[in-house]
């Protein structure tokens, strides 16, 4: 074979400029702009105290990106509008399993596992056996979920974080650290390195860019894509437990905040929806710099309706900057 | 005068030549053939007249006054009437809907008038009355019919024109015996009209049985234009396929030593499925079997169901002797087969992917691998890209950044680092490089040597008579001859591609 060397000048320019069109980089770099710019509006907003606040909520929302990100990079429209009522449940049978005592927290993770991953699996088997658009199936499942909610709850708030899962979301762990960021740091690693060095995340790839012609390779599409909705409803179930810890009780629809926002943080990252393209680490960031986008229109008290225009302009906006940046290297 | 005459008409897609120089002149009253090998200009021919492409070079006349027809639309303002080879029907409208679609009876300038509808598609309908077959009625939906009567629908469509001219494309393919002679008939009727007929068909029978005149075109230009009563078949096949087309292909390029005798690798017995019926052969150890035939008469469709892509829906299959079962491409690939298609943006590439990516499912698959480590793989991928001579800059690169003929190079180097035991070839060289199909060939006679059985369909002659030890040919989804030997020349195999079904 004939190895072709690159060479010729203006390659280091090119490449620069490409590094700085990568989702990424722009995210990252969003990101560092947005809390310069909140510190001027409300001084304080860029303290250590405030960024690992923004930082645990961020953690939240991203462990719920993981799954989206998951089920999105699968592709054939793959979307998981599901997850916010994952989150609700896993942290009803969370908090009622455990029920304020730390013994109850492994059976509780393991319950709401199962939960999270029986609801993903029905997604799936609905997506794949039945040909229902996981538009339409995930949103169907959603509003199961809330109606099995109503039924559980009776309207009545029950069950309690334990104490350890709380000082776990919410004190620091290690090197000053909650055990949350540390958990999203590890799921971010084990993130990458699945859908780069497994079978496992080449195959989602593979049916995310080109079904058919991973069907013709060989690759159990069918299995995957009720793969990826089970690991979708498994990740919300965490964020869910998290988000128990959190806020210490669980309230009413607790998780239903998280359904747009996931799906925003990976489109920020610079996945593509339409599948096969993308990944976690640039998600992470897109949690962030949502988290971030959120605190400040939350801090200079901005109108509900602005707030929205803010985040529609800025996913636009995000848009055309990676637009410009395919366009680029193609 | 002639009715539509077309000359000097040329196109080029790209580099390609399409058309270099096509000449027809349809007279009224006549039903003329279009005859004419796998690529060589006479669909193009027939697009220019029905106005779905714009010659570059070339005069178009209708009734000796030139014109320019510059859409579909057009060519039915200014006569031309066509049937639709690829079915284009609206699956969920009923067959009066269908009939006249192009031009619906309007009410107040806004609503179909339903009765006058129903009235123009029963004429159409009652010409096949008695051999349309059950369920076959102005109000039956379209999806609901066989294939047989879908075409019925869409030679409807075509007449309810009333074209002067109109153009055939296989309006046959899926007619039954009675249909067909129907159809003749009214053909018939519309000669004595003083309509003029363009008919294409790849059946000599029906071609001698309904025709009048018929032109060759070969390589793209008009070779010659003949009447039907003062020739035969044999020089008709003689004019199409061109010099020399009774040397055998040894002539030209020797194919690989054939395989020693032995017992078969692959045994297909009397398979059928979704368009091919009663497929049976036996291919042997270190053998290149071709298919052959014009395109779409079943070649591909029996390499995809026997890489478990479509269903089987009898026969039987036995590899080294063992009763085999496909029940999807990944039993496949387990079992030993190997599939290569043509299309290989539909079933080879992952785009958007690296090409180690893109090389490497098959590996996956074969060894059950649950980690891809990059090192690993690079030992893995690196040989068998080799043995193509494939070019790339590196393995991590998308392998949208390769040509075509490289992208093709990357999809077969999957199949060789666990090599398979039978490789299908579906087309495997459509719209790449002569250096790529070059590669391409050795690496297939390799392979043979060294014992793979192949089953090899190409759309281009010389690749078959070049490669193959032995060509089936395809007619109508069966396999209607078998050409060993000094017996594998152009014109056998075009003459089993004319014969009649």
């Amino acid at each position: 074979m004939t190895m072709v060397n690159e060479t010729g000048a203006g390659k280091t320019g090119a490449a620069i400029s490409e590094f700085l069109k990568r989702p990424l980089v722009i995210a990252l770099v969003l990101i560092v702009v947005l809390l310069f710019a909140g510190n001027a509006l409300s001084p304080g907003f860029a303290s250590g105290q405030q960024i690992l606040r923004l930082l645990i909520v961020a953690a939240l929302l991203g462990i719920v990106a993981a799954g989206q990100n998951v089920v999105i990079l699968g592709g054939r429209e793959g979307i998981d509008l599901s997850v916010g009522g994952v989150v609700s449940l896993s942290a009803i049978v969370g908090g009622n399993v455990m029920n304020g005592a730390d013994i109850g927290i492994v059976p509780a993770v393991l319950a709401c596992l199962a939960v999270g991953g029986f609801f993903g699996l029905l997604n799936g088997l609905g997506v794949t056996l039945l040909r229902i658009p996981p538009l339409v199936m995930t949103l169907g499942m959603l509003g199961v979920l809330q109606g099995l909610l109503i039924v559980v709850r009776q309207g009545i708030p029950s069950g309690q974080a334990a104490p350890g899962l709380s000082s776990f979301v919410t004190q620091p762990f290690l090197f000053g650290l909650p055990g949350i960021i540390w958990l999203w740091v590890l799921i971010g690693v084990l993130m990458a390195l699945m859908l780069t060095r497994t079978v496992f995340g080449h195959r989602i790839y593979a049916i995310g860019s080109n079904e058919h012609a991973a069907y013709m390779a060989g690759v159990p599409v069918k299995l995957m894509r009720v793969s990826v909705f089970v690991i979708s409803g498994m990740f919300a179930a965490v964020a869910g437990l998290c988000l128990l810890g959190y806020s210490g009780s669980s309230f009413a629809n607790v998780g239903e905040q998280y359904m747009l926002p996931s799906i925003i943080a990976v489109v920020f990252g610079g996945t593509s929806l339409a599948g096969g393209k993308g990944g976690y680490t640039g998600t992470m960031a897109g949690a962030v710099l949502l988290v971030i986008l959120q605190s400040i229109l939350t801090t200079v008290n901005i109108a509900d309706s602005g707030r929205q225009m803010v985040f529609g302009a800025t996913l636009l906006l995000l848009m055309l900057l990676y637009g410009r940046g395919r366009a680029m290297r193609a | 005068m002639a009715k539509l005459s077309l000359s000097g008409v040329s196109k080029a897609y790209g580099a390609t030549l399409a058309l270099r120089r096509g000449d027809l002149d349809i007279e009224a009253g006549e039903v003329h053939v279009l005859l004419g090998s796998n690529g060589s200009g006479k669909s193009t021919l027939c697009k220019i007249v029905a106005g779905s492409v714009r010659p570059d070079k070339g005069e178009v006349l209708i009734d000796g006054r030139p014109v320019t027809i510059s859409g579909p639309q057009a060519a039915r303002a200014l006569g031309i009437g066509i049937f639709y080879q690829e079915l284009s029907l609206s699956e969920h409208r009923s067959v009066a809907e269908n009939i006249c679609l192009a031009d619906l009876p309007g009410k107040s300038g806004i609503f179909v008038d339903r009765a006058a509808l129903e009235a123009r598609a029963s004429r159409y309908i009652a010409l096949f009355a008695g051999v349309a077959g059950e369920g076959f009625s102005a109000e039956a939906l379209v999806g609901n019919l066989r294939a047989d009567q879908r075409q019925l629908v869409e030679i409807m469509k075509a007449l309810s024109s009333e074209a002067p001219v109109i153009i055939f494309d296989e309006p046959t393919s899926a007619l039954d015996r009675a249909q067909v002679d129907r159809f003749f008939e009214i053909l018939r009727q519309l000669k004595t009209e003083g309509r003029g007929i363009i008919f294409i068909s790849h059946r000599m029978d029906e071609i001698t049985a309904i025709g009048d005149r018929a032109t060759v075109i070969r390589d793209g230009e008009t070779i010659r234009t003949l009447k039907l009563s003062e020739t035969d078949p044999a020089e008709m096949i003689r004019l199409m396929v061109g010099e020399n087309s009774d040397l055998p292909s040894a002539e030209h390029e020797l194919p690989a030593a054939g395989p020693s005798a032995g017992a078969p690798l692959l045994s297909v017995r009397n398979l059928s499925g979704k368009g091919f019926r009663d497929v049976s052969f036996d291919v042997l150890p270190g053998e290149i079997l071709g298919f052959g035939g014009l395109h779409g008469q079943g070649q591909s469709a029996v390499l995809r169901a026997l890489f478990g892509a479509s269903s089987i829906s009898g026969g039987s299959l036995e590899l080294s002797g063992r009763s085999l079962a496909v029940a999807n491409p990944r039993s496949a690939i387990r079992s030993g087969l190997a599939y290569v298609s043509g299309d290989r943006g539909r079933d080879g590439v992952i785009q958007g992917r690296p090409i180690v990516e893109n090389a490497a499912p098959i590996h996956y698959l074969k060894e059950r691998l649950l980690l891809a480590r990059p090192s690993a793989l690079r030992d893995k991928v690196l040989p068998a890209l080799g043995a193509l001579h494939t070019k790339f800059a590196s393995l991590a690169h998308p392998i949208g950044s390769l040509s075509g003929g490289n992208q093709q190079k990357i999809v077969i180097a999957r199949w060789l680092i666990e090599r398979p035991e039978v490789l299908l070839l579906d087309d495997p060289t459509k719209g790449i490089d002569l250096a790529a199909k070059a590669d391409l060939f050795n690496l297939i006679r390799q392979l043979a040597a060294e014992g793979m059985a192949i089953l090899l369909y190409s759309s281009e002659d010389a690749e078959l008579l070049g490669n193959a030890n032995r060509i089936l040919v395809f007619n109508g989804g069966a396999v209607t001859r078998e050409l060993t030997g000094a017996d594998r020349t152009r014109y056998n195999l075009y003459q089993a591609a004319y014969e009649a079904a």
